[in-house]
């Protein structure tokens, strides 16, 4: 493994990543529901229960659950 | 008979926001829980962050609500993180994992800022696990105790 191979492999993930845009653009403190291939957010929710709800009146019927912080930071539980 | 190794996969490392306007990683693995009787009814799938400093898998109060569980119902444990002490409640769940179901107590707690942490009780267990730095990616490999 040359050093190079993880470089280009930074720089990739750092230029093509939907999933790491639709997390910038997620609000705080609150449920999302991403696509199924995880690229853009379908539904969003103050509760797991209403954006799992949500995503269904949206037609996204086995979507990825994240919980988004209150504020993004490092984590440390 | 020792144990046997099972499904193995490779996890891109997940890019997060760190707050500052650069971005962290987290190991993370899309799984499902569900109560531990035939043919309940799963969660979601739900992003959970792979964590060897957890001591057990512990869980969003939500979720846990949502497959069926009376979380404040369950045994006490006080866990210790770096802001102090914590209660979560202990329940038995189905993990549904790459490589199928593994039958877990897992905590549940509704202060937990993340939708679940895989931890060592329930996970680590389960799985040789490799946090590759240089590929940017985690390798699980199942291990089906016999």
């Amino acid at each position: 493994m040359k050093p190079l191979d993880t470089l280009e492999r930074l720089i990739a993930m750092a230029i093509n990543d939907p999933r790491f845009e639709a997390l910038q653009s997620a609000p705080l403190g609150q449920w999302i529901a991403l696509a199924e291939d995880e690229s853009k957010i379908v539904a969003v929710g103050p509760t797991y229960a209403e954006a799992v709800a949500n995503s269904e009146k949206a037609g996204v019927s086995d979507p990825v659950l994240i919980k988004v912080p209150k504020a993004w930071a490092p984590l440390s539980v | 008979m020792g144990p046997t190794v099972g499904v193995s996969l490779k996890l891109p490392y997940r890019k997060v926001p760190d707050g500052k306007g650069g971005f962290g990683y987290y190991a993370e693995v899309p799984v499902n829980i569900a109560l531990p009787t035939k043919n309940a009814p799963r969660s979601k799938r739900f992003g959970a962050i792979i964590d060897s400093g957890a001591s057990r898998c512990i869980f969003n109060a939500e979720i846990g609500k949502a497959i069926g569980l009376d979380v404040p119902k369950g045994e006490v444990e006080t866990t210790l993180g770096i802001t102090g002490p914590s209660n979560t409640y202990l329940h038995d769940i189905s993990l549904y994992a790459p490589g199928g179901i593994i039958a877990i107590r897992a905590g549940f707690s509704a202060d937990l800022p993340v939708a679940g942490i895989l931890g060592m009780i329930g996970f680590f267990d389960s799985f040789k696990i490799l946090f590759d730095p240089a590929m940017l990616r985690c390798e699980l490999e199942r291990i089906y105790k016999a």
